[in-house]
């Protein structure tokens, strides 16, 4: 028992453990961002999505105090989120860069999700419920897995339900493949009989509805309460992570526990004597993306690695 | 082979369909029976396409009606007519290039193997070899599309429509990439499946490939449907005064003057690499003469562009020199080719050749921004530009738009003109061309043929790069052939056949 | 069935109706919102109105917030014309406001009138070199400048914030005053840069410098050789290379112009109104971000940026000044988002024509 204390005690295992909990919100939403690139849309509102979804989920837990009912209620409000973009660009064609940040705009920080917290006065309310772990004290206290594994909630184990079943969606299922063909060449699915709109429709709003509960992951579980803006950027940390794991559902995973474990790195090391300023680590997601995406930059190297082809253009039926 | 015998499989009554500033289809009506080989023949912009579009529910027609053995139908998407089993071959093929060929195939497909939830490309990759033996068209279903030729693309997409057991196939302007030899096993492949009791909608504007493929053919002029006869009772003539609306000479060689003079444009040992990696074009030696049209043969995606490119110094050679008029140059530099006298007419009107969006005038001057005629300093005159454009615009008949209006508005002959306009403008000794008159209609065709032939007479060094047999044959004097970016065989163009040329585009040099 | 179709020729009345338009759409959209959520419409807009425009002092913070707004706006803007998209306005703005502030913490208090110009090509300087960063990673390695600019954000936020939460850096005050709460050092006097009256309407130097920018781009957009490259370039990056155009150079330039003008937009900051690094304000004004909206409802007309900028600043500043229980704070953040969407879907109508083809012609025509 001493010695596994030991064990879950050393910097390996302390920094792990942390991966996962500041991880997991990164993972949700870099899911969702994950399935809107495939079908070809790119949605820079992930910060937006996530902050109205952290905000929703909050003041669901606390009207009803149903924590499953919370989460929905966050997916449903990313959701809500991303169909403007969706709106916008799939069926009106705006520049889909400019439509991503006006949606960060719109529901950010300083936007729609700061004005529900404050209109609905969520700010300084302790939680009502918040997740906790599920397996019980023992099994926590396991060596090793007890920290990192079993001592986690369920939206840690849902996040890893989500990344299965999106990988097998996307490489063994019929609509998988339609959505791939979507992403990649929207004339050709077109001609195929594929409704490329509603496939981006459909994979926009999921992304949301992801980005909504990765929000909720700080709210419901990490924070947990509301402040505004408490995803502090999570959510341009997600986009970075769709590039940097090749728009791979299990790299997403990895790449997410690598990125969460620089979110507390710098208390970690200072509980031990290590005084690193916590700007250095966290800035490390962004010029590490930054480098990733210089090393994939060739044509050729962006379409081995998965890039979709058409991520960002809008698709028109040719016209003369 | 009388239509009596046959039940009719498709018919279009009435059909209208408007674009923004065109009516792309005026009330035509077209019929094809089942089991025949029906050629739809027309003009660039005579609604051929416009028409399969409709017929594929791509398109909406505004009026008109569709019926399918004798049923009255109408297309809301492209998945009712895939469920009718109507299948095309677009010109631009329509696969996802990173997928295998046997995703490609059941992509969309909702019957088969595709209708499961859960789907497993390999399990038909059987059955693609199979239809492949049964009608001659191999091609390996594990390969991924971008590895792949464009010949290769053009069976995967056939496949796709066997596969679906297409009742109606329609091609668009299937040989463009192909040769001679490539094109009559398509025509049996083609055959076959209207034995079997299809229907094949076959599109083209080229007259003896539908003199050789088809059993009737429907002439569409300017959106109307002008006359449907059976093959066996037309000549290339007859179909050729329907298609234009008057009587046409058929393209022929026109002996001009030999002013051949000093080589203008010497290329040695040319290496490029191509847009994906990989040697495009490997080892070409030319020599240009003054006053003389060397015409580059080929089927599409032989290294036409890349040779193109690294003349004229869009791309850079990794190994080789282009030298004009006894003047070595650098190379990959456009604007060093430009100055050397490199005028360059490229295959992409639209997107290379101009900028859509920006207006004649300052199309007109998209290579001389920076001399006199167009800025002084860092400053431009706009007004000089602009008079500058409408005199090019008078002189060489430009019409659709003044020096204001976007080079997109203008139609593909307009747009030329104001191509080359502008090359003729920078008075260039050599001038490389790549598929001049694609998309044209045959006025078009003509006015630019005539430039080109005007052009040579004035001494300048032409190189014509073209897939058209039919414009080499007419202009060239000399006509080299390039298969996987190499020159495999040059002929005199006054002694070389249509079928030594094809054998060369296939590669084969054991012809000669 | 509802069908879109492209409009060959775009009627110039559409550049007046559309945008009008798209305005009362949005105001009608956020009368919604607000109904929403129980607050009366009429009396928000009149009050939001009132604080923004209406008054000298009210007048004068409008100027104050529009400032950094036209730079970050025309950051955007000249970077757009080339189909480049600088997202990283908002980390040149810090990186201009930590050089700018550099300069006048060097040249101290007795550097007569050199501090001014000096903070200013400092200020310029930083943003240009941030902003090459994206620049040479997409003219030499062709990496999308739309990420790279976009994280590059977030590391200067973190930069700005390490420089005076988390080191004892020369921009820090260090005095024992300070120990508790860290703050930047205050700029000496001589480093304030000047402000001109007019009859009590105060214009600060930086929003001056900004309208003389903004004409000085169009010049160069409109009239010079550079403008007809970059007009090319974004048009038809093929038609550009095929022309012997030195695109590489062209992304470099216009990139680092871009930068440029978001980094005098941060010396600005420094010098016009802040006096000190200041790494709470700096990111609170979401100067970088709000500019790409300033840029697009502008159209990426230069002298459109700064009449957008104007009003959108006085937006800004009323939501500052009524913020409070009654008028929650994120208001404007909604309201600059949904004025966005709105011009963006009216985008739509510029370029393409809506019809109703189940019409038959005689209703049509009636």
């Amino acid at each position: 028992m001493i010695l596994a204390a030991g064990i879950n005690n050393s910097i390996l295992v302390v920094v792990l453990a942390s991966a996962v909990v500041y991880g997991t919100p990164l993972l949700f939403a870099a899911l969702g961002e994950l399935l809107a690139e495939r079908s070809g849309v790119l949605n820079l509102g992930v910060e937006g999505m996530m902050l109205v979804g952290a905000v929703m989920g909050f003041w669901a837990v606390q009207r009803t105090g149903n924590l499953g009912l919370a989460v929905l209620v966050a997916a449903v409000a990313g959701a809500a989120m991303a169909a403007i973009h969706a709106f916008l660009v799939i069926t009106l064609r705006a520049n889909q860069i400019v439509s991503g940040l006006a949606l960060t705009i719109f529901a950010g920080a300083a936007g729609l999700s700061s004005y529900l917290g404050n209109d609905l006065n969520l700010a300084d309310e302790p939680a009502r419920r918040s997740f906790g772990a599920v397996f019980p004290h023992g099994w926590q206290t396991l060596p090793v897995v007890g920290p990192i594994v079993f001592q986690n909630t369920w939206l840690v184990y849902g996040s890893w339900i989500c990344v299965v079943l999106i990988a097998l969606y996307l490489t063994r299922t019929r609509l998988g493949l339609n959505v791939r063909a979507v992403g990649e060449s929207p004339a050709a699915a077109d001609a195929m009989g594929i409704n490329v709109a509603a496939y981006r429709y459909a994979h926009t709003l999921v992304g949301g509805a992801f980005a909504g509960v990765g929000g909720a992951c700080f709210s419901l579980a990490i924070t947990p309460q509301w402040v505004a803006g408490l995803t502090e950027g999570a959510g341009w940390i997600a986009i970075a992570l769709v590039i940097f794991a090749f728009w791979r559902p299990a790299l997403c995973l990895v790449g997410a526990y690598f990125f969460g474990a620089f979110s507390d790195l710098s208390s970690v090391l200072q509980a031990r004597g290590v005084t690193i300023a916590p700007e250095f680590f966290q800035a490390l997601p962004y010029v590490m993306t930054v480098v990733v995406l210089v090393a994939v930059s060739g044509a050729g190297a962006r379409r081995r690695l998965g890039a979709p082809g058409a991520l960002g253009r809008p698709y028109v039926r040719e016209e003369r | 082979m009388t239509d009596a015998a046959r039940a009719s499989a498709v018919r279009l009554s009435g059909i209208v369909k408007r674009f923004p500033g065109v009516v792309a289809n005026d009330g035509v009506d077209f019929e094809a029976a089942e089991g025949e080989v029906h050629a739809l023949l027309g003009e660039n912009g005579a609604g051929k396409s416009t028409l399969s579009n409709i017929l594929t529910g791509l398109y909406r027609p505004d009026e008109g009606e569709i019926r399918l053995y004798g049923e009255p139908v109408s297309f809301a998407s492209p998945r009712d007519a895939l469920d009718a089993r109507i299948c095309m071959v677009h010109q631009h093929f329509r696969l996802v290039e990173p997928f295998t060929v046997a995703e490609n195939v059941i992509l969309g497909d909702h019957r088969g193997e595709g209708r499961k939830f859960l789907v497993h490309p390999s399990r038909i990759e059987r059955r693609v070899a199979e239809l492949g033996e049964r009608y001659r068209i191999q091609v390996d279903p594990e390969a991924r599309v971008w590895q792949l030729s464009l010949g290769e693309q053009q069976r995967v997409e056939i496949l796709k429509a066997l596969y679906r057991d297409a009742r109606i196939l329609i091609l668009d302007e299937p040989t463009a990439v192909l040769t001679p030899q490539e094109a009559e096993s398509l025509f049996a492949t083609l055959r076959v499946m209207a034995g079997e009791g299809r229907t094949v909608i076959f599109i083209s504007h080229k007259l003896h490939e539908v003199k050789a493929v088809s059993d009737r053919v429907t002439v569409l002029r300017a959106g109307k449907t002008i006359a449907t006869v059976d093959t066996a009772d037309a000549t290339p003539r007859s179909l050729a005064s329907l298609m234009v609306g008057r009587e046409v000479a058929a393209v022929e060689r026109q002996e001009h003057e030999d002013v051949r003079g000093e080589p203008v444009l010497e290329v040695a040992d040319l290496w490029a690499v191509g847009d994906r990696g990989g040697d495009a074009v490997r080892g070409v030696d030319l020599t240009v003469r003054a006053g003389e049209i060397v015409a580059i043969a080929g089927v599409a995606g032989n290294g036409q562009r890349e040779l193109a490119e690294t003349i004229t110094g869009m791309r850079p050679p990794s190994r080789g020199s282009v030298a004009v008029a006894g003047r070595t140059l650098r190379g990959g530099d456009a604007r060093e080719a430009i100055r050397a006298g490199i005028a360059h007419v490229p295959e992409d009107r639209l997107h290379t050749g101009v900028a859509p969006s920006l207006s004649i005038a300052s199309n007109v001057v998209l290579k001389s921004y920076r001399d006199a005629i167009a800025s002084a300093g860092p400053l431009l005159r706009l007004r000089a530009i602009r008079d500058f454009a409408a005199s090019l615009i008078a002189r060489y008949d430009v019409r659709g738009g003044g020096p204001d209006a976007p080079a997109r508005l203008l139609s593909g002959g307009n747009l030329q003109k104001v191509v080359l306009a502008r090359e003729f403008s920078g008075e260039p000794r050599v001038l490389v061309v790549a598929s001049p008159t694609r998309g044209l209609d045959v006025a078009a065709i003509e006015t630019v043929h005539g430039y080109l032939r005007d052009a040579a007479a004035r001494g300048v060094g032409v190189l014509l790069i073209s897939e058209d047999l039919d414009e080499i044959l007419a202009l060239a004097d000399r006509i080299a052939v390039l298969y996987e970016g190499r020159v495999v065989g040059e002929r005199d163009a006054e002694t070389a056949t249509v079928e030594d040329l094809g054998l060369l585009m296939a590669g084969g040099e054991a012809a000669a | 069935m509802i069908r879109v179709e492209r409009r060959l020729r775009q009627p110039w009345w559409l550049t007046i109706v559309v945008p009008v338009g798209s305005l009362v759409v949005a105001a009608g959209v956020m009368s919604l919102v607000l109904l929403a959520t129980h607050h009366a419409p009429g009396p928000t807009f009149r009050r939001l109105f009132d604080a923004a425009f209406v008054g000298q002092d009210d007048l004068n913070n409008t100027i104050v917030s529009a400032t950094p707004l036209i730079f970050t706006g025309l950051c955007a803007a000249v970077a757009f014309r080339m189909q480049l998209f600088n997202i990283g306005g908002e980390g040149q703005l810090y990186a201009g406001s930590i050089t700018g502030a550099l300069a006048g913490l060097l040249l101290g208090e007795h550097s007569g009138w050199l501090s001014v110009p000096l903070m200013i090509v400092f200020g310029a300087l930083g943003g240009a070199a941030l902003a090459l960063i994206p620049g040479i990673l997409r003219a030499w390695f062709s990496t999308s400048e739309i990420i790279t600019s976009l994280m590059l954000n977030y590391v200067l936020a973190l930069v700005l914030n390490y420089l005076i939460f988390d080191s004892h850096s020369y921009f820090r005050d260090l005095s024992p005053e300070a120990a508790t709460f860290p703050q930047g050092k205050i700029l000496p006097a001589a480093a304030s840069w000047p402000t001109f009256d007019l009859g009590g309407i105060v214009l600060p130097f930086g929003f001056l410098a900004g309208i003389v920018l903004a004409l000085v781009v169009w010049v160069l957009y409109q009239r010079t050789r550079f403008g007809f490259e970059v007009q090319v370039i974004g048009d038809s990056p093929r038609a550009a290379r095929y022309a012997g155009m030195r695109t590489r150079r062209k992304i470099l330039a216009v990139l680092a112009l871009s930068g440029l003008l978001a980094g005098l937009g941060g010396a600005s900051q420094t010098g016009d109104f802040r006096h000190v690094l200041d790494p709470r304000g700096l990111p609170a004004g979401n100067y970088g971000y709000t500019g790409i909206v300033v840029a697009a409802l502008a159209r990426y007309n230069p002298f459109a940026i700064v009449v957008v900028a104007f009003l959108l600043g006085g937006l800004q500043n009323a939501g500052y000044t009524l913020q409070g229980a009654d008028f929650p704070s994120g208001l404007v953040g909604v309201m600059q988002g949904v004025i966005l969407f709105c011009a963006l879907g009216s985008e739509l109508l510029v370029r393409y024509r809506v019809r109703f083809p189940r019409l038959r012609p005689a209703e049509a025509a009636a």
